[in-house]
């Protein structure tokens, strides 16, 4: 997005939330579908926005058909709030929803968008999280054609995606897939799941909050329902794994800044060479760091 | 015994059919190609029935429709006409009355098909156990050890090096890919494999090799196979019934000795004299 974005001076032609009544009406409709058929990949018309596809149109699209002047919207992108793509995006919320507040909170925020990332504190049944999706579908990779594709999904064929993975064991002993893990939800469809890391995918299973997916550029929307099961696929002898973030003595790397060590954590290279690794989620880490140092000074 | 398969009238006409295509095409019209529409009929009016555990052998020249007849029951195209029938234990399948989904399962349970060319049989961009992987999955076998474990007792008893099951079939020799392709089609023990031309293209001791482990497997599975040809040797070792078709149909049938002492028709005279 263009970051001097603004809106034209006569306000009057943009509704709250710049997408039409019409527009927001289709898409809320979709995503009572998408949540009907936990996983189906639902087909919307996708409209255009004052930025790239493939910038998180499909979430912004979510998010600004769904928000109220109640909400509290959160965005973030790899977990951080204050990257430019997140930053952009809040504007933007900000700008087209007058009465909406927003936050770096997880707990705070009624609304959340993101991009690659699932907050390490728990969600609540009254929060949303929207995911900005990139490619919708995770049989691209063996199956050319979208109609295929379409029948194998209904008849939930996963056959071809799963011999990927078989194909993975023989090669690397191991499933090499590290974003965008396949993930069979409510027991048939299975989706993509955007570019989360493995560490998040068990967080969609039974998940209090409802989880939408929205792809601007393939313009399909999907969710995983509150409470619904989300399986990563994988062989019954070959457990699903996550990134563990072990050193090489085996003991659980920690955040270099907050010093927990139950967070995802993002690799740095340092400028002496070497490396840290850091809370990917923001908020997270400086919760810990708030409440560490607050206990330190009641010490 | 109750024939396993039932084939009544199979027609398959490509093009726009006019009523002309049936009357004006056939041996009898020396085409296929009706000169009223110009629609081609690939098959006319095919019927046989196949026993549980027998080889059915379909010969005839090139372009005489043999490929029509096992792509249609192997539901690789749609009929223009006809019906089949499918026993399967104690369950009837009308084969062309079944939606996609039904057909598709039988397709991946139930039916094997290997084909002249390995290409269209197996995928080349992953390992040949990967390609038998693929149809254990879809038979819901969902264990990687057993995976691999059936994966190399199917490739040992088609006599493919196990050492060998990890690597792409594309390096493979012409016999090794057939073998692989009979060892994928065998995956879900079939009672019902369809072989169109497998031994076509090959050296003469690869394709003794190839029958025997056929005629083997017959033995040893009781699978009921429909053997296409345009080989007579082949026909002569593995059917034990033959139709002959020529332009799209059926021109002599019954058991292969007797067609091959005593041909009725003309060309099948022809062909067996030919390579006496
Ligand atoms: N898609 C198609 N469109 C038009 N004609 C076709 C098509 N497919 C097959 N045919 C024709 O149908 C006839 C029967 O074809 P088929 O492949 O069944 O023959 P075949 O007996 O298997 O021959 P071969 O020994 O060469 O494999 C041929 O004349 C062929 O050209
Ligand atoms: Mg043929
Ligand atoms: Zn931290
Ligand atoms: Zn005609």
């Amino acid at each position: 997005m263009n970051p001097n974005y603004r809106l034209p001076n006569s306000q009057d032609s943009y509704g709250f939330g710049f997408l039409d009544e019409f527009a927001k009406r289709e898409i809320r409709r979709v995503i009572l579908k998408a949540i009907s058929i936990p996983g189906y990949q639902t087909p919307y018309a996708s409209r255009e926005m004052p930025m790239g596809r493939g910038f998180g149109t499909g979430g912004l699209q979510l998010t600004l058909s769904m928000i109220g002047p109640d909400d509290t919207l959160k965005v973030i992108d790899q977990g951080s709030d204050d990257s430019v793509n997140a930053v952009n995006l809040r504007k933007f919320a900000e700008l087209t929803c007058p009465e909406v507040s927003t936050t770096e909170s997880t707990t705070e925020a009624s609304l959340i968008q993101t991009r690659h990332r699932v907050p390490e504190i728990p969600l609540r049944e009254n929060q949303v999280l929207n995911f900005q999706v990139p490619y919708p579908d995770p049989l691209v990779i063996v199956e050319p054609s979208e109609a295929k594709r379409k029948i194998m999904h209904g008849e939930g064929d996963y056959a071809r995606l799963l011999t990927k993975l078989y194909e993975d064991l023989v090669k690397f002993d191991e499933i090499t897939i590290s974003h965008r893990y396949p993930t069979r939800i409510n027991g048939h469809y299975v989706i993509d799941p955007s570019p989360i890391p493995r560490y998040d995918v068990p967080r969609l299973n039974q998940s209090k909050a409802l989880l939408l997916f929205g792809a601007g550029r393939e313009k399909k929307i999907y969710a995983v329902p509150p409470y619904t099961n989300a399986d990563p696929l994988v062989f019954d002898d070959v457990p699903f794994r996550t990134e563990n973030f072990y050193d090489a003595d085996g003991q659980r790397r920690a955040c270099a800044r907050c010093g927990c060590t139950d967070s995802f954590l993002d690799e740095l290279n340092l400028e002496d060479g070497s490396k840290a690794w850091q809370c990917s989620d923001t908020d997270y880490c400086n919760r810990q760091l708030a409440s560490t140092e607050a206990g330190e000074v009641t010490q | 015994m109750n024939p396993i398969l039932d084939v009544k009238g199979l027609t398959r006409i490509h093009g726009t059919e006019c009523p002309s295509c049936l009357d004006m095409t056939g041996p009898e019209h020396d085409t296929n190609v009706c000169p009223a529409c110009g629609s081609v009929v690939a098959a006319a009016n095919v019927s046989f029935s196949l026993q549980p555990g027998e080889i059915l052998g379909i010969m005839g020249e090139s372009g005489s429709g043999k490929s029509t007849v096992v792509k249609t029951l192997y539901f690789d195209q749609a009929p223009t006409r006809g019906r089949a029938t499918f026993r399967d234990d104690d369950q009837s399948h009308e084969l062309f009355n079944l939606n996609g989904a039904e057909q598709r399962w039988l397709r991946n349970h139930r039916f094997g098909m290997v084909y002249q060319n390995p290409n269209l049989g197996l995928n080349f961009n992953i390992s040949a156990g990967g390609n038998i992987a693929e149809r254990l999955l879809m038979n819901d076998l969902n264990h990687y050890g057993d995976i691999r474990r059936r994966a190399s007792e199917l490739l040992t008893r088609t006599d493919v090096m196990v050492s060998r099951m990890d690597e792409s079939p594309k390096q493979f020799s012409g016999g090794m890919q057939q073998r692989v392709q009979i060892a994928k089609a065998l995956a879900t023990r079939p009672p019902l494999l369809y072989l169109d031309e497998v031994t076509t293209g090959l050296d003469l001791s690869v394709q003794a090799k190839i029958l025997d482990l056929i005629l083997e497997i017959q033995h040893e599975l009781q699978t009921a196979m429909i053997v296409v040809t345009h080989d007579l040797g082949v026909i002569r070792l593995l059917a034990s019934r033959t139709l002959v078709m020529k332009y799209g149909r059926v021109i002599e049938s019954g058991l292969t000795d007797q067609i091959l002492e005593d041909p009725q028709h003309a060309y099948t005279q022809q062909l067996v004299a030919s390579t006496l």
